[in-house]
């Protein structure tokens, strides 16, 4: 009977604990309730709505196949592809290449050269893109002037092209983003075990041997985490494009970012701008469940499944 | 004791003041893309006149910052008292949020007060209303005539004049190439440039037939629509506009290397006065635009004039509902579009007045007051360059890029916008 009585004494006093512990992540979910999950539900339901928010009129799902039945809307989804599928790897590439010269080959000037090709992360987009609008400009461009040293003539600017506007978007991108890129596999590299890296060159591990069979895989973890980030990130693409073609033209580098801003915000249809959010929503959520699925959901060393 | 009694009924005698000072201070809220010095300059004025009113003015850059401003403040209710408006499709998208100013302007300006406002602006501040809605929404302060400036020093320094045919506008082209000049800047990575060069070329063919077009009465597959189209894609082919036109903006770059003499002319508007009264250095050109001078596009087919002016409000200001509660905002938008706050901005050369009446006044130099002049005398019998419906301006924006590009063809382009006004107009 004491026994018991003990046992239900312990109980109530775990479930109290436990209660009281439950208040700690009270503030954040405060924080997430009504600054991400108030503004989605807020989104998904105007997106079934069409009209202006005074005179909307409920219409199931109307925007969703009037947003599906729109050409532009695939434009974009091959675009938004081609935009994952070209800048995450390339930027993965020569952000990894940079990051293993950086640190395995230079010595007294390693700051600089981290600084130098981490600089375009941190200017402003602004600046960026009046720098390539200016590069690409043939006739009286940056790239222009050096070219005609060689005999080339540009004809036609990349971004003033349907068929060459996104690729040109890409390549401002990659050289914008590929310092972040560097950046964590120098964190990567830094954190990389010394004794595992002796041992393998004691194997006679070394070079391109050491390069690609061991360091590869250990910074598996960054790699993942610019992967995810990646994507998220080409979901995301908006500044580049709306100052430098503003999805043109004829909407030949229109990405969801641009698509959304004119619909909601320039063409006043709020309803099919948020059947687009809810898309592009439900795209990144299923794209990130794919990468954990397939990669896991450890993104870190420290983070790994002990054996 | 009596002195620091004395001291403390001062402090607290000066608080009261200060705070009843505070109570009696009234304020109105503004939201614009206006160029924040000569909006400074109309605010200066307006206080002058108004002491006990302060007004706040907050400058967005259009796009994006201004229009997701506008939408965010009025999904939540907080837009501020006076916001900053282009007629017909920006208008209309807040038209809800906003007060019909009728009744304010006939007890302000008298009930003849619309009359004083020149017809093409007049026209537009009705555009996009539902039929039968005769209210005013937005008040104009400035119009704007469009035209084609032209840089007159390297015209003469190429034994160049102004065009007045085709053959003239290409020869002069092919010179100012041929002496290291870009011919005609066109931004036509921006919709607005596009759109305003088509308006002249379209009025040229049939002067209104855009306005008749966008309401359902022509359509946009018309012959005249489609020979502006192909005169449109001779412009890029002719080597008219410069070579990339299609990958470069108006602002800045264009309007750089105009003002720095690097082109010979671009199509622009009235506005381009203004270029000489921002603060120094300023080129030789810019300086009193001692370099500039404007046309209007030659006819670009045997048998057409030379186009038409086409033009309208630059910039309006709409009073919003919160607006409505403060007398104040009314007070201070009636003086901004035709007041104090207008001539400061007339005297900036900021653009043309939108009422009759009204003329820059100051340190403005011969040539310009001729300039000014000939705008103002072309202005009353403007062409309309607005569209009621933002859809239709975005699928002709598109059309013409596409034409340009030569991704789709004249007509296919035009059936695009048709379809687009169609949509529009069975909404409305």
């Amino acid at each position: 009977m004491r026994a018991g009585s003990a046992v239900a004494a312990v109980k109530r006093r775990s479930a109290s604990r436990a209660s009281k512990l439950y208040l700690f992540a009270l503030p954040a979910t405060l924080l997430f309730v009504v600054f991400i999950a108030y503004p989605i539900l807020w989104v998904a339901g105007q997106s079934l709505y069409v009209g202006t928010t005074g005179g909307a009129v409920f219409a199931g799902l109307a925007n969703y196949i009037t947003v599906l039945g729109d050409p532009t809307f695939w434009t974009v989804v091959r675009n938004m592809f081609l935009w994952g599928v070209i800048t995450i790897p390339v930027q993965m590439l020569i952000g990894g290449l940079l990051a293993y010269f950086i640190e395995r080959h230079t010595h007294a000037l390693r700051g600089f050269f981290r600084t130098m090709f981490f600089l375009p992360v941190v200017t402003s987009v602004s600046v960026i893109s009046l720098v390539w609008v200016q590069i690409y400009a043939p006739y009286y461009g940056i790239a222009q002037e050096y070219l005609k040293d060689v005999g080339i003539v540009m004809v036609t600017s990349p971004i003033g092209d349907p068929k060459t506007a996104i690729y040109a978007l890409i390549i401002v991108n990659i050289w914008q983003w590929t310092g972040f890129s560097m950046l964590m596999y120098i964190a990567g590299i830094a954190n990389l075990p010394g004794e595992v890296l002796d041992a393998a060159r004691i194997d006679g591990a070394k070079g391109w041997r050491l390069a690609v069979h061991v360091i590869v895989p250990m910074l598996a973890p960054a790699t993942k985490s610019l992967l995810l980030l990646g994507v998220i990130g080409t979901l995301q693409t908006f500044p580049i494009v709306h100052l430098m073609t503003g999805g043109g033209p004829n909407r030949a580098s229109e990405v969801f970012g641009t698509f959304i801003f004119k619909q909601s915000f320039v063409l006043g249809d709020t309803g099919s701008g948020a059947a687009l959010s809810v898309i592009v929503l439900v795209i990144a959520l299923a794209l990130s469940l794919i990468q954990i699925a397939a990669l896991g959901a450890r993104l870190s060393p420290a983070g790994r499944q002990r054996p | 004791m009596r002195k620091l009694l004395f001291l403390a009924t001062t402090i607290l005698g000066a608080a009261l003041s200060a705070a009843s000072a505070n109570a009696e201070q009234k304020e109105v809220t503004v939201w614009s893309w206006f160029i924040q010095s000569t909006m400074d300059k109309s605010i200066a004025a307006f206080e002058k006149v108004h002491p006990d009113v302060k007004v706040k003015y907050t400058y967005y850059n259009y796009s994006p910052e201004y229009i997701t401003a506008l939408k965010a403040a009025a999904a939540s209710g907080s837009l501020p008292d006076v916001i900053g408006l282009q007629p017909g499709s920006l208008t209309q998208q807040y038209r809800e949020n906003l007060e019909a100013v009728n009744e304010r302007a006939a007890k302000q300006w008298g009930d003849k007060w619309a009359e004083k406002v020149f017809p093409v602006n007049r026209k537009q501040m009705l555009m996009g209303n539902p039929k039968g809605d005769e209210n005013y929404y937005i008040i104009p302060q400035e119009s704007q005539v469009l035209c084609i400036w032209y840089n007159r020093k390297i015209f003469e320094k190429l034994n160049l004049s102004a065009p007045k045919t085709y053959a003239d506008l290409k020869a002069a082209a092919k010179a100012l190439t041929d002496g290291g000049y870009i011919p005609m800047f066109q931004g036509a990575a921006d919709g607005w440039q596009n759109e305003n060069v088509f308006l002249m070329l379209a009025n040229q063919f049939s002067p209104g037939i855009v306005d008749k077009a966008q309401a359902g009465e022509t359509p946009w597959t018309a012959p005249e629509l489609v020979a502006a189209m192909k005169a449109w894609k001779g412009l890029f082919d002719d080597g008219i506009f410069q070579q990339g036109a299609l990958g470069a903006h108006a602002y800045p770059t264009g309007a750089q290397l105009f003002a720095q003499g690097k082109v010979g002319m671009m199509a622009l508007g009235s506005w381009w006065m203004q270029e000489s009264k921002f603060p120094p250095p300023l080129s030789e050109y810019v300086q009193n635009m001692d370099g500039f001078d404007f046309f209007y596009m030659p006819p670009v087919k045997d048998g057409n004039s030379a186009s038409p002016p086409v033009g309208g409000i630059d910039i309006g200001y709409g009073l919003t509902k919160n607006g409505g509660k403060n007398p104040e905002a009314w007070t201070f938008l009636a003086e901004l579009t035709n007041g104090v706050g207008l001539q400061e901005a007339l005297n900036d050369l900021n653009d043309l007045p939108a009422f009759e009446g009204n003329s820059p006044k100051g340190d403005i130099t011969d040539h310009v007051k001729e300039i000014s002049a000939r705008f103002m005398a072309d202005l009353p019998k403007a062409e309309n360059q607005r569209f009621a419906s933002p859809a239709v301006a975005e699928a002709l924006d598109n059309a013409l890029a596409g034409v340009a590009a030569g991704s789709i063809e004249p007509e296919a382009a035009l059936a695009t916008v048709q379809a687009a006004t169609d949509k529009a107009l069975a909404a409305k």
